[in-house]
């Protein structure tokens, strides 16, 4: 028990002395400084242009002004995660970096919608009261260092002369000590190395604070983080899942084909007529073993076609095309794109259309199916599937809508459903571009 | 029959040079990719080109590619597209400038050696074979079509087996019935597709062109 507290006591009166709290103090001192004037920049940026904004007149250039401000925000954002990095080693990941809107407005859009410039901003507000803290530490240490040096100081210019010392406090109430003598120097000495010790373990604490404000708002947002690495996720499994597909083509696939070349052949040298039995017992298995193969290849086709379909490779368009041309019920499609979506849209875009299409097929006894899919404004695709069938399509209890709908919002997308009794049926499915 | 085979798997490339050359067929250049297949088309001029679709270097429609410039540029030369899948927009494109020695065949129908050599014969001859698979894909495409929808469901079969390349004999084969048959239906086809009785067209071809939705 006895040597706990005595191992306790010794972290505490250490803790001065250790290069941690030497670099915590240095990071108080400009972090502290930084904050205060990032404080200063922040509040007066913001309130010049919502100042601006505000009257009537000066809208446009107040939503520029705001612009600005928040630019200047993610800049002292990035500042002080700097700063933490170099004076405290303390790594945070750099947020996401800004993606710029297309057009005057898009770009403004974008920038009032800055997720990282708006934590900065509300880190640069919260840091007022931390900098406060942490200039008073790095204060704290100074006095005490100037008490804890009293008595030298006083052998060196006072030992003979009557005037007296003013020890300096660590807080700006309750007087100041008076000192007189050299033996009561060791007084003030005291005080200094409590005032040490004390802003050491201040520091301390409030650089954790600070630690936890620059990761929770300058750091990657969860929330930013997490659509990040679903967006790797879901790539990644279209990559994997096309690279499954050409692994069956080249690997399987072929050499089924190769098989049923071989077989083809063996098959070719028999003659029809040759009725000998052992002749005709080969010739039957070649034709069984022949047609195994190729029904091998057709069964291997259709599952190939439902990991990945190949006309994906040459665009939604020409894929849908195909998947249109085998609809049991007359199925057009009409398509407006422009630069190609992320893969993994394409996939979930075609699928999509064959299950919409297939659910049409069973279900709506429609003469007609019409299919829809084009790029719009905003980097949205637009896919719609319409029928003239009897309507009365429930996207709450048709599992297969259901399903859709999951896929859909891995990637954010939505799905609509207008299908009134007595029809048409018209389900929109709305996706990003990009996953 | 001089033939050049473009196919980048060695193993079918193999099977494939064999099969012919079984049959006295000579392969001029067995080649695994699209610019070797150009290289080799316009070096030995040979009566047909045996092409795979899916290629290096992307491995997607490089075949096709190859094929289009090969129908533009070599006429003279027929191309039978060989795939493991039978797309429509890819039968599309290489219909646009007539079916005349154009094939498109799924790689199973290697399976029957002896249909197959003939295909690739009818294409060495400027004729036309078409998969099953692309027929009835392109028949869905085109049911609404106006007098095809007036056809009768045996008129349709034989119109599908015309699309295929197959002559009247071997319609009737197919179907199992008389050639005296076969030629009724080939005749009813053509009124009711209009198309009159003239030396200068021929019919066949038109109504196979109109049946397959590609411009005549």
């Amino acid at each position: 028990m006895d040597d706990r507290i005595w191992l306790v006591a010794g972290t505490i009166l250490r803790a001065p002395f250790t290069g941690r709290t030497v670099r915590e103090l240095v990071y108080c001192g400009i972090g502290g400084l930084a904050g205060v004037a990032g404080f200063f920049i922040t509040v007066f940026s913001f309130a010049a242009g919502l100042t601006i904004t505000a009257s009537i007149l000066g809208t446009v250039v107040g939503l520029l002004l705001l612009t600005l401000a928040l630019l200047v925000s993610r800049r002292l954002g990035a500042l002080h995660r700097r700063t933490a990095r170099w004076l405290l080693r303390y790594e945070v990941a750099a947020p996401q970096r800004f993606q710029p809107g297309k057009g005057i407005l898009g770009r403004l859009d974008r920038r009032l919608r800055d997720r990282v410039a708006w934590r900065a901003v509300s880190y640069s507000l919260i840091k007022l009261p931390v900098a406060a803290v942490q200039l008073y530490a790095l204060a704290l240490a100074g006095f005490g260092l100037v008490d804890v040096s009293y008595p030298v100081l006083w052998l060196l210019f006072h030992h003979n002369s009557s005037g007296h010392l003013v020890a300096l406090a660590p807080l700006p109430f309750g007087g100041s000590l008076y000192i007189a003598s050299w033996p009561g120097t060791f007084l003030a000495a005291l005080l200094g190395a409590a005032c040490v010790i004390g802003a050491a373990w201040l520091a301390r604490g409030i650089t954790a604070a600070d630690r936890a404000l620059v990761r929770g708002l300058l750091g990657p947002s969860r929330i930013s983080e997490l659509e990040r690495t679903r967006t790797l996720a879901v790539e990644d499994s279209a990559t994997a899942l096309r690279r499954v597909e050409r692994d069956l083509h080249d690997g399987a696939q072929m050499r089924l084909a190769a098989l049923a070349l071989n077989l083809g052949m063996a098959r070719d040298k028999l003659s029809d007529d040759d009725e000998t039995p052992e002749v005709a017992t080969v010739r039957e298995l070649l034709d069984a073993a022949q047609r195994n193969a190729v029904d091998a290849l057709a069964d291997l086709r259709d599952l190939a076609r439902g990991i990945h379909p190949p006309a994906l490779d040459n665009g939604l368009a020409s894929a849908l095309t195909t998947l249109a041309a085998s609809s049991a019920i007359p199925a057009s499609v009409t398509a407006g794109l422009g630069p190609r979506p992320a893969p993994a849209i394409e996939t979930i875009a075609y699928f999509c259309a064959a299950e919409l299409i297939a659910n049409a097929t069973k279900h709506s006894y429609a003469n007609e199916i019409k299919v829809n899919i084009h790029a719009e404004r905003g980097g949205v695709l637009r896919l719609e599937v319409c029928d003239d069938g009897i309507g009365g399509a429930d996207a709450a209890h048709g599992s297969g809508l259901a399903g859709l709908a999951q896929r859909v919002s891995t990637v954010d997308g939505r799905i609509d459903v207008s299908s009134p009794p007595g029809g048409p049926t018209l389900v929109t499915v709305t996706l990003p571009l990009k996953a | 029959m001089r033939v050049v085979i473009a196919e980048d798997a060695a193993l079918l490339r193999e099977g494939l040079i064999r099969l012919l050359e079984d049959r006295g067929h000579t392969i001029c250049a067995a080649v695994p990719d699209g610019d070797g297949l150009l290289a080799a088309v316009a070096e030995h001029h040979p009566d047909v080109a045996v092409v795979d679709i899916r290629m290096p270097p992307t491995h997607t429609d490089e075949g096709l590619k190859a094929a289009l410039v090969l129908r533009s540029e070599f006429p003279g030369t027929g191309v039978l597209m060989f795939s493991q899948y039978i797309e429509t927009s890819y039968t599309a494109q290489l219909l646009e400038g007539g079916a005349a020695g154009v094939g498109y065949l799924l790689k199973d129908r290697v399976a029957n050696v002896a249909e197959f050599a003939s295909a690739l014969e009818r294409v060495a001859a400027g004729g036309t074979a078409l998969d099953p698979e692309v027929v009835s894909q392109l028949f869905r495409a085109s049911r609404r079509r106006g007098g095809l929808a007036s056809l009768t469901p045996r008129e349709r079969q034989v119109l599908a087996l015309m699309a295929e390349g197959r002559s009247n004999s071997g319609i009737a084969a197919g179907l199992v019935v008389s050639a005296g048959a076969v030629e009724k239906h080939v005749a009813s086809i053509f009124s009711k597709l209009g198309l009159p009785p003239d030396e200068t067209d021929n019919r066949r071809v038109l109504a196979v062109l109109q049946y397959l939705g590609s411009p005549a």
